[in-house]
């Protein structure tokens, strides 16, 4: 292993993943902490800490030039930025390679293109993969409704110059193109200077899939296969599983390989992930996103192929031979999912509730893997994302592995602080997921209202 | 334990040579002393930070701080602790970064041990990649112990400089 000693640029149960995982390949890895996390599971199991500078993650793990003097100082050769804080960061990247640090994720130029939507858009249709149907810039009403007309209702108006909602709005039919098409110009103009609009089609019903891929950075890509995200909230995965049970061989196939060719056209060194719109009735998936990291869900793809994707992580960053595996030697069987724990309470508009946990069970036995670095007496602190683990679990095929998630929330204790254990348990129960019938707005349209009714009632 | 004589070190690595053990870390009050196979590894006290010979690796080191820390893991090094004493003021790291004494290579270096200060006085600069930042003192007194060897990295809230506040 060429890579002798790592920084590990993250906190959680990520931190905890990635110092495992190096240490299963001989590395050291040296842990960086805020001064909330000094006693935190990762600093105890790291060869060495280091203590950046106060909690708040502005003055500690997301400056990128405290993380990197800490890696030079301490004689770090590679550097691992987990995902969120400064994961994405091509400016990271790039300060790593000035000083001679392996940045374990691709390179600072891939980094700062996949990042910027309009670029991503442009480099994926290039690639071939499809986006989502829409228009170059409308100029009226009348025009709007012809565009309309050739994409199909419903559509969705968009302002050109920014988003966060402004200019936007969806019409289902022609009246509605007129009733508002002014109106939403005006406001672009007037939050973004410029009131040009353009149209999308409307995805409803869309679900959320992602392809998994790694690629070696001389232009050999390969896929773990995809993954399903679709039980979310305000943009906020919650559950993920693999495969994406319901889309058809032949579209998965097309699925993987538009993940595989946009990232080869790259030259797409270590781990990424494409996401895509899934049209279900059109048979269709449209391009969203490129993220330049590991993710969160990245258990499920790893229990479905048996692949260590940390592992491999370090692997292409440390230039070794073979540390891609040949596409015909990653194998999808069996079905996984995963569950997001956090410290938040559901029943009260999910206000985050950091605290001590008192007590910390969580269940055990065939295919149940959990991620986290809690254990009983750990201050969950307010600074950070409350995010405290993940459930993961594993069987034969979708239907086994929903009864076996249902089993193992039953079994997981959690006490001290408020968790989202009670949502889960309702999603993992609730017919639409069991028959896998749900899209990425149904958590918060159908479940949502009546669990928040359930809990008013006092059950 | 009495101060040590080379031959007891001598013979310490001797031991250390015949044993199977990777490394070997002993402190008494009188010294500290840190053998290591690995050419790379470090001394856990920073105080020890000479540079690895060959295969085993003698690092004797001057005492270590009083209320210096030891690592779970003496391959690498950890910061040192250094306790205030009662009455005294401590100047801490307000981040991460690389100490220096001096405002630049060979100039005399901000404060000397003994010297009067005010709270606006600098005492020394935390870089932190080519950023250099100034400490101030934060109280007026006296200055009576610079905890950190030039050049050297502290953490976040590393006692720097002891002082002794005017009454």
């Amino acid at each position: 292993m060429a890579i002798k000693r790592v920084l590990v640029a993250n906190r959680g149960e990520i931190a905890l993943r990635i110092i495992r995982a190096a240490h299963a390949l001989g590395i050291e890895a040296v842990q960086v902490v805020s001064s909330a996390d000094r006693d935190s599971a990762a600093a105890r199991l790291a060869d060495r800490v280091i203590v950046l500078g106060p909690a708040a993650s502005k003055l500690s793990y997301l400056d990128a030039n405290l993380v990197v003097h800490a890696a030079i100082s301490s004689g770090c050769d590679a550097l691992h930025p987990g995902y969120g804080f400064l994961s994405e960061r091509a400016s990271l990247a790039r300060l790593c390679s000035d000083n001679g640090v392996i940045f374990v994720g691709p390179d600072a130029d891939v980094i700062d293109s996949l990042g910027d939507k309009l670029r991503a858009r442009a480099i994926a249709e290039g690639a071939g993969v499809p986006l989502v149907p829409g228009t170059d810039r409308i100029a009226s009403a009348k025009d709007a409704r012809k565009a309309a007309e050739e994409l199909g209702f419903p559509v969705v108006m968009k302002a050109s110059a920014g988003g966060g909602g402004r200019g936007m709005f969806v019409a289902r039919d022609a009246q509605a193109l007129d009733d508002s098409f002014d109106k939403a110009s005006t406001e672009a103009l007037e939050a973004f200077g410029d009131g040009t609009l353009y149209m999308e089609r409307y995805v409803e019903d869309a679900r959320h899939v992602e392809v998994q891929v790694a690629g070696d950075g001389e232009g050999r890509v390969v896929h773990y296969g995809e993954r399903d995200c679709s039980v979310q909230r305000r943009y906020q995965k919650v559950v993920e599983e693999a495969p994406c049970a319901l889309m058809p061989a032949h579209l998965r196939q097309a699925l993987h390989e538009s993940a595989v060719s946009l990232l080869a056209s790259l030259k797409y060194r270590n781990a990424g992930t494409v996401e895509f719109l899934y049209d279900v009735p059109r048979e269709a998936f449209y391009f969203i996103e490129v993220n330049t990291r590991i993710q969160v869900e990245h258990p499920v793809s790893e229990q479905v192929t048996g692949q260590d994707l940390v592992q491999t992580q370090f692997r292409i960053a440390a230039g070794e031979v073979g540390a891609l595996p040949q596409q015909a030697h990653i194998h999808l069987n069996r079905h996984a999912i995963e569950c997001r724990l956090n410290a938040e309470d559901a029943a009260n508009n999910f206000m985050p509730s950091p605290g001590r946990i008192t007590r910390w069970s969580p269940p055990q036995g065939t295919g149940v893997r959990i991620d986290s670095h809690c254990e009983d007496g750990y201050l969950v602190p307010p600074y950070y994302d409350s995010m405290i683990g993940k459930l993961i679990v594993t069987a034969d095929d979708r239907p086994a592995a929903v009864a076996r998630l249902q089993d193992a929330l039953d079994d997981f204790a959690i006490e001290g602080l408020t968790s989202n254990l009670p949502l889960l348990r309702a999603i993992a129960v609730h017919e639409d997921f069991i028959d896998n019938r749900f899209h990425t707005k149904w958590l918060e349209e159908t479940l949502l209202p009546t669990f928040e009714k359930d809990i008013a009632g006092g059950t | 334990m009495s101060k040590p004589t080379p031959a007891d070190i001598e013979n310490l690595v001797e031991m250390f040579n015949r044993s199977d053990w990777e490394e070997m870390h002993l402190k008494t009050d009188d010294m500290e002393i840190f053998l290591s196979n690995d050419a790379n590894a470090r001394a856990p006290s920073a105080s020890a930070a000479v540079p690895p010979l060959s295969a085993a690796v003698a690092a004797v080191s001057a005492p270590a701080p009083a209320g210096a820390i030891a690592s779970a893991n003496p391959a690498m090094p950890v910061a040192t602790t250094v306790s205030v004493p009662d009455g005294m003021v401590a100047v801490l790291a307000p981040n991460l970064g690389s100490f220096y004494r001096a405002p630049k290579p060979g100039a005399p270096p901000y404060v000397e041990v003994g010297q009067t200060i005010t709270a606006a006085t600098e005492v020394c600069l935390i870089e932190v990649m080519k950023l250099f930042t100034p400490v101030k003192a934060g109280v007026d007194g006296i200055v009576r112990e610079v905890c950190v060897n030039d050049g050297e990295m502290v953490e976040y809230e590393q006692v720097l400089v002891i002082i002794e506040p005017a009454s």
